[in-house]
Parts: C-alpha cells; sequence; structure tokens
C-alpha cells in the first residue's frame, strides 16, 4: 500500500494510466445502471428495438446498427466482455509466467537456459497466427476459455520480468540464510522471495494482459470470437462486415476503436510507470 | 507492436554470461567463432521446437481435419455423390498424410517440410499445393513487412537519437508524448481511419488489394507505379505506429548514455556537437536497435496479418484468414511454418551480422 502511494506521487504515467484503466473498468462494473439508464427496459441485444442505421442524435448519442439495436448500447454490454477477458488472461498468464519465471530464476543452470530458450522462443515467434487457428477451430468457447488460450501465448512477457528478477533476488543475503536452515526450495520462494515479488509480478500482470489484450482485439476485428459474445472488437467486425464505410456511417466505429485504444493505452502507462519506479536504472530516462 | 525497448531478449550470449561461455573449447575457437557456433545451434534447437510444436498443435487440435476437408470439398461441388465412402477419407487421409500413427505422421512431416517444402495439397483451391499459394502470395507480404519495417526502424531511430538529443525542449517532449500514444494503438486501428479517411472521404489513395485489376502483373512502369500506389497505405499504417516504438525506445537509449564520462570527454575535448551527434550518442543508440530489430519481428508479422485483412492484400495473412474460414489445415499449417521459419532466419541472419556492426560482440570475452 505504502508501495502504491508514493508510486502514485511519484509517476505522472502510473497515475495517468490508472486513472484510465480505472474508468474504463468502472464503467464496466456500472453495466447494468448505465443501461437501465440509458435504454430503459429494453434489452440491449434485441434486434429491431429501434430503426436501422439511425445516425447519432440525443435519444441515441452514437446512432443504431443495422439491426436496428443502439449502438451505445452495445458499447456498454461489449466493453465488461473485453475488459474481462483481457484481465482473465493477463491473469492467468501472470500464474503461468510467475510458475515458469520463478522457477527458471530459481533454479538456474539447465532448468533456466531450457524454461529461458522456450520463452524467447515463444515472444519472437509471431503467435497470433496459432491464437487466429485455434480460436477458428474451437468456436464454442466460454470466455474462460478464450482466456486460456490467449494466456498459453502471452505468459512469456510476465515470465520474462518475473525471471530477471527472481535471479537478482536469489543473491540475497537473506535467502542465503534460508537455505542454510534446511528450509525447502518451495517455503523459501512462498515465504521469502514472493513477498518481495509483488511489485513486479503487477508488472508481469500489466504487461501480459496488454499482451492478451492486443490478440483478443486481432482476434475479434477478424469475427473470430466465441459465437454469440458481444465485445468490442466483435463489433467492429460487424461494422466492417456491414459496409458502414460506404453507407457512410462509419460513426459506428468511434466508440469501440477508441475504447480499444484507451484500454492499451492505460494499461502500457501502467505498466511504464511500474517498472521505472521499481527498476532505478529506469529512472529519469523518461 | 510493443515498444522496442532496449532490453534486448536475444542479447549477444557472451556479453550475458562473461566467463562461462564453454570454457575449455574457447581457448581453441576465436570468440567470434564460438558465438557463430551458439547462435547457430541454439537457431536448429529453436527451429526444431517450434517446427514440432506447431505440428502437435495441428495434430491435436480439436475435430476431424478429414471430415473438415470432405465436406469443404464437397460443399464446392466435388465429389458430392460418393459422399464420405470409407475409401474416399482413406483417400484423403493419405493424400493429406494423417495416415498412420503419430510417430510415422511427425517423421513423414519432418522429411516432406524440411526436405521438400512441401505441405499436400490446399483446400482452398485443390487441388493446387498448399505451398504454391504460399509462394503465390509471399512476395506481396515480404514487401510489405520490409518495406515497412525499414522506414519505421530508420525514421524512428534518427528521429529519436535527435528528440533524446534535444529532450529538453518543448517540441521534443511534445513529439515524445505523441509518439509514446501512437506507439499503444494498433495498426489495424490506424489502418481503418486511413480507410475511412484518405481513401474513402479524401479519395486520394487505393485500399483495395495491391495492383489496379485492369493491369496484367509485370515488370513494367505502369504495373509498378500501380503496386507502389496501392502498398502505400498498408505500408503507412504500420509505419505509424512502428516509428513511434522505435523513436521511444531510441529516445531512452539516447537519454540514458547523455551523461556517460566519453561524451563529457569529447565534448571537452573540443568535438562538434554534430560530431558528437552522429558518431558518438548515434552509434551507440542503432546498435543495440539493430539486436531488437529481429525482436519485434513477430510483432510485425501479427499486426501485418490484420492489416493485409483490412486492404485485402493478397499476402500470406490473408491468405492464413482465408484458409482458417474453410478450414483448411495444410494452407494454415504451411503459413505457420513459414512465419515462424522467416522470423527464426531473420533473427540469425541479424544476429550472425550483429558482430560486424558492434566490435563489442568480437571483444568480447
Amino acid at each position: 500500500m505504502r508501495a502504491f502511494v508514493s508510486l502514485w506521487q511519484d509517476s505522472g504515467k502510473f497515475k495517468l494510466g490508472f486513472i484510465i484503466t480505472a474508468i474504463l473498468v468502472a464503467v464496466a462494473l456500472l453495466k447494468q445502471p448505465l443501461l437501465a439508464l440509458h435504454l430503459g427496459d429494453i434489452n440491449p441485444l434485441r434486434e429491431a428495438s429501434f430503426p436501422i442505421f439511425l445516425d447519432p442524435s440525443r435519444e441515441h448519442p452514437l446512432g443504431t446498427d443495422r439491426f436496428g439495436r443502439d449502438v451505445l448500447g452495445l458499447v456498454f454490454v461489449g466493453l465488461p466482455t473485453s475488459l474481462q477477458v483481457a484481465f482473465m488472461a493477463g491473469g492467468l498468464s501472470t500464474v503461468i509466467g510467475a510458475v515458469v519465471g520463478f522457477v527458471a530464476g530459481y533454479k538456474g543452470g539447465k532448468v533456466d537456459t531450457t524454461l529461458r530458450t522456450i520463452t524467447d522462443a515463444f515472444l519472437v515467434i509471431p503467435t497470433l497466427p496459432l491464437i487466429i487457428i485455434l480460436a477458428a477451430y474451437s468456436r464454442n468457447l466460454t470466455s474462460f476459455q478464450l482466456a486460456l488460450v490467449l494466456a498459453a501465448f502471452s505468459w512469456p512477457f510476465a515470465a520474462r520480468t518475473i525471471r530477471s528478477q527472481v535471479l537478482s533476488l536469489r543473491e540475497r543475503p537473506y535467502i542465503e540464510l534460508a537455505k542454510m536452515t534446511n528450509m525447502s526450495d518451495s517455503q523459501i520462494i512462498v515465504q521469502e522471495v514472493f513477498p518481495n515479488m509483488a511489485p513486479y509480478v503487477a508488472i508481469g500482470f500489466a504487461t501480459a494482459s496488454v499482451g492478451a489484450a492486443f490478440s483478443l482485439v486481432g482476434l475479434t476485428v477478424l469475427g473470430l470470437a466465441p459465437s454469440n459474445q458481444m465485445d468490442l472488437g466483435t463489433l467492429i467486425s460487424l461494422a466492417w462486415g456491414w459496409g458502414v464505410i460506404s453507407l457512410g456511417k462509419e460513426w459506428i466505429f468511434a466508440a469501440p476503436v477508441t475504447l480499444l485504444i484507451l484500454l492499451f493505452l492505460g494499461l502500457a502507462l501502467v505498466q511504464q510507470g511500474m517498472e521505472e519506479f521499481f527498476n532505478p536504472r529506469l529512472r529519469g530516462q523518461s | 507492436m510493443a515498444s522496442p525497448a532496449p532490453t534486448s531478449i536475444t542479447e549477444v550470449p557472451v556479453v550475458d554470461e562473461p566467463g562461462t561461455v564453454n570454457a575449455p573449447r574457447s581457448r581453441k575457437l576465436s570468440p567470434v567463432a564460438t558465438y557463430y557456433l551458439r547462435r547457430l545451434g541454439l537457431y536448429l534447437i529453436t527451429l526444431w521446437g517450434s517446427l514440432s510444436a506447431s505440428f502437435f498443435f495441428f495434430r491435436l487440435m480439436p475435430g476431424d481435419p478429414i471430415g473438415g476437408i470432405i465436406a469443404q470439398l464437397e460443399s464446392k461441388g466435388q465429389y458430392s455423390s460418393i459422399a464420405r465412402s470409407e475409401e474416399l477419407v482413406l483417400f484423403y487421409r493419405r493424400e493429406f498424410g494423417l495416415d498412420g500413427s503419430m510417430l510415422e505422421q511427425y517423421i513423414r512431416y519432418f522429411e516432406r517440410v524440411v526436405l521438400h517444402f512441401d505441405f499436400g495439397p490446399s483446400v482452398l483451391s485443390y487441388p493446387t499445393p498448399a505451398t504454391d499459394l504460399i509462394v503465390r502470395a509471399l512476395p506481396w507480404t515480404l514487401g510489405l513487412i520490409g518495406v515497412s519495417t525499414i522506414l519505421s526502424w530508420v525514421i524512428g531511430v534518427l528521429l529519436g537519437t535527435l528528440v533524446g538529443w534535444t529532450r529538453k525542449s518543448k517540441i521534443s517532449e511534445w513529439v515524445t508524448n505523441v509518439c509514446l500514444v501512437l506507439s499503444h494503438i494498433p495498426s489495424f486501428f490506424v489502418a481503418l481511419f486511413l480507410i475511412i479517411w484518405v481513401s474513402y472521404k479524401w479519395g486520394l489513395l487505393p485500399a483495395n488489394g495491391a495492383y489496379d485489376n485492369r493491369l496484367s502483373p509485370g515488370w513494367d512502369f505502369e504495373f509498378i507505379l500501380s503496386v507502389i500506389r496501392f502498398g502505400t497505405l498498408p505500408v503507412l499504417a504500420s509505419v505509424l505506429v512502428g516509428f513511434a516504438g522505435w523513436l521511444i525506445g531510441t529516445r531512452a537509449l539516447v537519454v540514458s548514455i547523455l551523461g556517460e564520462d566519453f561524451l563529457t570527454y569529447a565534448n571537452a575535448k573540443g568535438l562538434t556537437p554534430k560530431r558528437i551527434l552522429l558518431s558518438y550518442v548515434l552509434r551507440n543508440a542503432w546498435l543495440p536497435q539493430i539486436a531488437s530489430l529481429g525482436i519485434i519481428l513477430g510483432s510485425v508479422v501479427n499486426g501485418n496479418v490484420l492489416v493485409e485483412r483490412l486492404f485485402r492484400y493478397p499476402g500470406v495473412g490473408n491468405l492464413l484468414v482465408d484458409s482458417v474460414g474453410i478450414k483448411d489445415v495444410n494452407t494454415a499449417q504451411a503459413v505457420v511454418t513459414m512465419f515462424i521459419v522467416l522470423v527464426l532466419t531473420a533473427n540469425l541472419i541479424i544476429d550472425l551480422l550483429l558482430p560486424l556492426f558492434d566490435p563489442r560482440v568480437k571483444a568480447a570475452n
């Protein structure tokens, strides 16, 4: 908590990124009241609620879509889904990445070399094609399974951050002491290393979430989201498919694109802010 | 699209673990030769690992590929009468290399892929081999990725050095902040914006395909001009995001060396600021950024898949999405394998060229 306060005071980037992300999360959490306020008891996903392709007006600030649904209503439904999948994938990646990073950094030697080679390969290889194929071949994914697919390819971001930190912690005297007193590896990791790792796990989480969100949006913009899922990328994909550009209705893109850019920016600023704060080598560089 | 941070992951091993590099053998081999051997070995291991992973990835995919393939071929009006006879299934199993045990398939896969670069027939345009489809699409993708990566790198590194050098001025602060935002926007959003405004609203440049359909491909002036016109927006979409990432990364590198003694010394020696900037600062900025070039290539390929899709560019990324759409396993696998080989080989080439540019790699050890 103390770390958070000084991070907040110290890093303008973190502050800005945190505010952006917090607002997005708040809007997502307030989905039900916002929908009720905006549409009353009309189901935002029900077709033919309104005339199709209405231009933005006071009643429909973002207009309506091809099926006569209110676009703002769709955005209220889509934002929480996008955030949920991205953060869930980020969380899962962090768990995988933390395990890999801890084991690699703590064990060292051959284990480290092997795990590092695998991590590096995952980071270098273009993974979006694999994610696209996996998603296309299993269309009935739940959002948790989708998050799992994304996490399977974005954990290396977290693993790299965490490994390098464990490497430096490993040499500290109090770890040596713990080893002398015959504590088991798992005990040392849980009791001695982990408490000092919290900020780096947080950085790993932010980095992995950005990576996962990028893949998620790429996937959904291609129209490969699980069927019946309404999220911001899917909205973009649908609008693209309707040919809204030649119809002159391109404002349908505006809200989902803006919100997703804010999400990427917010997460990236949080991550960079934390990295600069906790890694003194990077401080003052920007 | 992650900004090319100065932290290289394929860091030159010699620098990474001083003294531990094959200690007994390196007495006979020169450090550079050791470095080359190690890097080549790593390349082969990674290549084998990723190709194996991709093989099992496709074999363990949910759903029966043969069922999908037959359904696709049927829907195209071929073989509709003898639907799904045992014989037909067996024929396609053999044709698509799916008969025999997993181990047999695995060995045959490597035999076919490594020796002949043969992935079997495509479904997308059966019976054209999947490899042929890729060979047709590859030049477009290589052109797009090549031109946009080089442009982004050159502009980003030069401007980043300049912005880092003049970091106190209002303009460079402003440029840095704009680029910080730009570098986190996915290139396909920029592509969307360009299509709507530049192409559709203002009608300045085409955004549909790779060349004017009325022309026949050839090396004549008119066709080349058309390729450039049609390629401008896709390249621009990648460059606008890419250069911003390089700028941010380079600026951080430059700022970190500004306080170093050798710059103070160069200044004290009376060298002109221009000389210091070009031969001291820029040199320390572009060398590490060469190493980063390989690392971000994967994300460039990722972004390019979507850019190609939006511009209906006839490249490999578009081919991938098409093939995935109709469950064409062979073509999808060929595309994935090709991307992996491409990116790993590019990384190898960059790392092997590094000692030529960077004397530190040679001197280390």
